[in-house]
């Protein structure tokens, strides 16, 4: 009873500390909604900021066509495809640096310039290149992906135990037994934690890319013309959804990874 | 017979074998004395293959096994793992055995984490003997666990039939041994008995 208590207890306090803040920033939403409606031009102030309320009647409305699905799908496919390709490079380069010193010496220039490049720089070059506009949002958010998982994947193979390396060798563990058993779960929360911070970079990214470059099924696309056609709840409408499906793929990432690492220090 | 001749064994300036020589029967369990630090555990890294050494010559029977003086558990892999993951494929049904000689039945399932100190020790000793090999060299194999457990444990190894090689402190566990060679050092040498 006492259990059922304290866990019903823990579980409100959870659930509170979300809906408290959430409640709060919505409020001042709704309240900056009001003061800029009042001193713009009363009836007209949604075009800068439509209250929460406005921007959740669009986000029902355009939920009930299939064009938004279709967006939705496609920019979701597109940006994890982008996220999975950069995650897989990314993880391949930081075993070859970590396996041979010239692969570090060659690469570790281009992951410097990786980093240093905006952006929007990006967006344009690919744009030039790829051989079709769909393509630039999961290349773009693959290069933003790329050098987070390298970093981090390569940092974690670097602080893998070098005592459970030694004691791997003298019981006689093959290659991929000591790559199975020591290296990979030694090195996944340091991918966990790169993956986290990519996943982020690799939505803000892409969605920039399709804005920029227009595909014709995207979620940037929509934030674009809605942008134009100053359908501003449109704007903020799509943006809750690109935030919505962002946390959805982060959970969905974190669930995989924990199953993945499923057995790790309890 | 296992020995080691004229071996040099330096960590940056300091010097803790210093052309040391030592021959040892291959049977029995022999026990290596001696203060901490003396090089006692160089020494027996020296005769797993661990520890290059600087001239000299190392004889040891083949597929030397040791228990490192930390217990090195994975803590993402169960007990049983443990022991399996040592095991060939077709040999994987003997862990049981192996936990039993350590007396670890009955917690196949936790992990190193939920272990005590005395456990986790156990468990290294059950991996390192499950792996197999003519000769085991034990590093502190005892540390941790109770004088009456260990020298049960200490008589199903010696039971085994392989030659064993160990160090350590405790006067309990030293008189259980068939011989004991007192050490000093460093650089290590032969105690004065």
């Amino acid at each position: 009873m006492r259990t059922s208590t304290t866990f019903r207890n823990q579980t409100a306090g959870k659930i509170l500390r979300v809906v408290i803040p959430l409640a709060f920033w919505l409020g001042v939403w709704q309240l900056a909604a009001v003061w800029v409606d009042t001193v713009y031009q009363p009836g007209r102030g949604y075009l800068l900021l439509p209250a929460p309320t406005l921007v959740a009647q669009r986000l029902v409305t355009l939920m009930g066509e299939s064009a938004f699905w279709q967006a939705a799908a496609v920019s979701l496919g597109r940006i994890f495809g982008g996220f999975a390709l950069g995650a897989a490079a990314g993880t391949a380069a930081a075993v070859l640096t970590a396996a041979c010193p010239w692969a570090e010496w060659l690469l570790g220039p281009a992951v410097k310039v990786i980093r240093a490049v905006p952006v929007a720089s990006f967006i344009v070059l690919v744009l030039l290149w790829a051989p079709s506009t769909g393509w630039v949002p999961a290349i773009v958010s693959a290069l933003m992906v790329l050098p987070v998982v390298w970093g981090n994947v390569g940092r974690g193979i670097g602080e893998t135990d070098p005592l459970l390396l030694e004691a791997a060798r003298a019981y006689r563990f093959g290659r991929g037994k000591t790559l199975r058993l020591v290296y990979v779960p030694s090195v996944l929360p340091y991918f966990a934690s790169g993956c986290a911070t990519a996943l982020g970079l690799a939505w803000k990214a892409g969605v920039a890319a399709e804005v920029l470059c227009q595909p014709r099924l995207a979620i940037g696309t929509r934030l674009y013309r809605a942008k134009i056609t100053l359908e501003t709840p449109d704007v903020f409408a799509w943006t809750a959804v690109v935030i919505a499906l962002s946390l959805l793929l982060e959970v969905a990432l974190g669930a995989a990874l924990r199953r993945l690492g499923r057995g790790a220090k309890p | 017979m296992i020995s080691v001749q004229n071996i040099t064994v330096c960590f940056g300036e300091k010097v803790v074998l210093n052309r040391f020589s030592l021959a040892l029967p291959e049977t029995g369990v022999t026990a290596l004395s001696g203060p901490s630090g003396c090089g006692k555990t160089t020494l027996l890294r020296v005769l797993a293959g661990l520890q290059p050494s600087r001239g000299g010559a190392v004889s040891v029977p083949e597929r030397p096994t040791i228990l490192f003086q930390e217990n090195r558990l994975l803590p993402w892999r169960t007990v049983e793992q443990h022991i399996t993951d040592v095991l060939p494929r077709a040999r994987r049904g003997e862990a049981p055995r192996w936990l039993e000689l350590a007396e670890l039945e009955g917690e196949e399932k936790a992990y190193p984490g939920q272990l005590s100190g005395g456990m986790g020790r156990r468990l290294a000793l059950a991996r390192a003997l499950a792996c197999g090999g003519g000769l085991y060299l034990l590093d502190e194999p005892f540390a941790g666990v109770d004088a009456g457990r260990a020298g049960r444990i200490l008589e199903r190894v010696r039971a085994l039939g392989v030659p064993v090689v160990l160090s350590s402190h405790e006067a309990e566990l030293l008189a259980l041994c068939d011989r004991v060679i007192p050490l000093a050092g460093p650089p290590l040498c032969l105690a004065e008995a």
